[in-house]
């Protein structure tokens, strides 16, 4: 079993509902996520328009956080998932490092690395991660890659050709996948990004509990 | 490429979270300066007692007391830039082999170790003989221990500027540099001319090398990774541009000067300068290094 998801990126809608359930669910601490969205504007006005992409752990086959964590608190589970043991992390942010997507943080209550687990626990249980649960137009997609059955590789067949993955160049084989992304939402580098500019907030830099 | 699509699309991020903060700090470039020190002068005392026996047998008590301090300080630093400091022993218990960090503790406790055992053949048995014999095994630990650093940074998938194999040089020569530096001012004025000659061409080679490398990274980075590119641009004209040319300056430039002056009018006191300059302008090149990449926003 390899467990993955898959983001319809042309049916969401940016209501961060998905934000917000992972959030409850997981109790994730004031200023940190495990998945959030991202906003970006395109264009000139009046020709613009509004692009959303969902963030999260994309828990990868060659995971270098897994690498390089020293004690093993991150591991792989048998379903795929990349799981994370915080009473064994040193909090010592290889993984942070490493992650070339930032999915991982240090969560300011327990002092450890924290990152999304595709809901591990609910998954044990049999249920869907939360954040699929609470998507109003389905645009999240969970399932088994290796099950052709499986909605997630039925509609990574129906939409060969429009699949893509975050970071390809980094080999670091992502099992989470996006459809009807582009570098705009997918590629750090090709968006503007100012310190500070929010629309909601004014935050300017991430308290990840470094020393500065 | 990155920025003819920005200026084609006029794509801006309007709401993620905040950029991220430094997460690898000050801590990290004392815990890297330190660990250069350290091992450097395993290096270097291993370099003098073979080639200068009669005249360096003084150095074998303060070099391995020097070593011992500074490794110290670098397993210190380490320990306490962990956010969960009191779990430093699940590295030992919980080992997990593919991590350069694991790696590294096991290679520094063997290192300390060895210290220790010359540091107690030097001091209480007055044992040269065993004191040069653990001094081979010693300087061969120091190896791993210089080089893994370089490999946690290679690890470090996220941040394309730490690159191998030239992390991995830049981390032996910082070992030769500080170790060259603080021999010069250790050995104060008891070593003959010779002596201060293959110290200072050692210290100015070095600098030279790494130099060349940082420069090299500097002109040719940006044409094979347009995260390189943007990561460079903090020190073209960005907020660390000062600080790095300042690094620069102190640690590789003023020393180059300073020997190649020492050399021709034959004054130790010019080299003592190069050496300080080398270890101010040591810490700040690696800081700026390790500081820039974490800048960069991944999502």
């Amino acid at each position: 079993m390899q467990l993955g998801f898959l983001v319809d990126l042309r049916l969401c809608m940016g209501c961060k509902g998905c934000e917000i359930a992972c959030k409850v669910e997981n109790e994730v601490p004031l200023s940190t996520w495990r998945l959030r969205v991202k906003y970006v504007d395109v264009g000139s006005f009046p020709e613009t328009k509004r692009t959303f992409t969902p963030l999260r752990c994309n828990h990868c086959a060659n995971a270098p956080c897994e690498r390089i964590c020293p004690v093993s608190a991150l591991h792989y589970l048998e379903n795929g998932i990349v799981n994370i043991d915080k009473d064994r992390c040193i909090g010592c942010a290889g993984c942070i490092m490493a992650c070339p997507y930032g999915a991982i943080y240090i969560d300011p209550q327990t002092q450890t690395a924290d990152k999304c687990t595709y809901c591990a626990h609910r998954v044990a249980s049999a249920m869907m991660p939360s954040c699929v649960v609470a998507c109003p137009v389905e645009a999240n997609i969970f399932g088994d890659l290796d099950d052709p059955m499986s909605n997630i590789s039925k509609y990574i067949q129906q939409h060969q050709g429009n699949v893509q993955v975050r970071k390809p160049e980094k080999g670091t084989e992502p099992h989470h996948y996006y459809v009807g992304g582009g570098n705009v939402t997918l590629n750090p580098l090709a968006s503007f990004r100012a310190e500070g500019h929010s629309l909601f907030n004014n935050l300017t830099h991430l308290p990840v509990g470094g020393h500065h | 490429m990155a920025h003819e699509i920005i200026a084609a699309t006029n794509a801006v991020v309007v709401l993620d979270v905040a950029l991220p903060g430094i997460v690898w700090g000050w801590i990290i470039t004392m815990n890297m300066w330190a660990k250069s020190i350290g091992t450097g002068i395993i290096f270097l005392t291993f370099f003098l007692l073979k080639k200068y026996p009669e005249q360096t047998g003084f150095i074998r008590f303060p070099a391995v007391v020097v070593s011992i301090v500074f490794i110290h300080l670098f397993l210190f630093f380490t320990v306490i830039d962990l956010h969960q400091m009191f779990r430093f022993w699940h590295i030992f218990f919980h080992p997990h082999m593919t991590s350069a960090i694991t790696i590294g503790a096991w290679m520094a406790t063997g290192f300390v170790g060895l210290l220790l055992g010359m540091a107690y053949f030097i001091y209480m048995k007055k044992d040269t003989v065993m004191y040069d014999k653990l001094l081979g095994y010693t300087v061969i630990l120091a190896v791993p221990v210089t080089l893994y650093t370089a490999g946690l940074m290679a690890q470090s998938t996220a941040r394309e500027l730490w690159q191998m194999p030239t992390e991995s040089a830049q981390m032996i020569l910082a070992a030769l540099i500080a170790g060259t530096a603080t021999m010069i001012l250790l050995g104060g004025n008891k070593f003959n001319d010779a002596i201060k000659k293959d110290l200072g061409i050692i210290l100015g080679l070095s600098a030279l090398a790494a130099f060349i490398l940082y420069m090299a990274e500097l002109i040719f980075g940006p044409m094979k990774a347009e995260e390189v590119a943007a990561v460079l641009e903090y020190i073209k004209g960005g907020e660390y541009t000062v600080m790095f040319w300042m690094g620069q300056l102190l640690a590789f430039i003023t020393p180059m000067v300073l020997v190649c002056l020492s050399l021709k009018k034959q004054s130790y006191y010019l080299l003592k300068i190069a050496a300080v300059s080398a270890l101010i302008g040591l810490w700040i090149s690696k800081h700026v290094w390790l500081v820039i990449p974490q800048l960069l926003s991944m999502s």
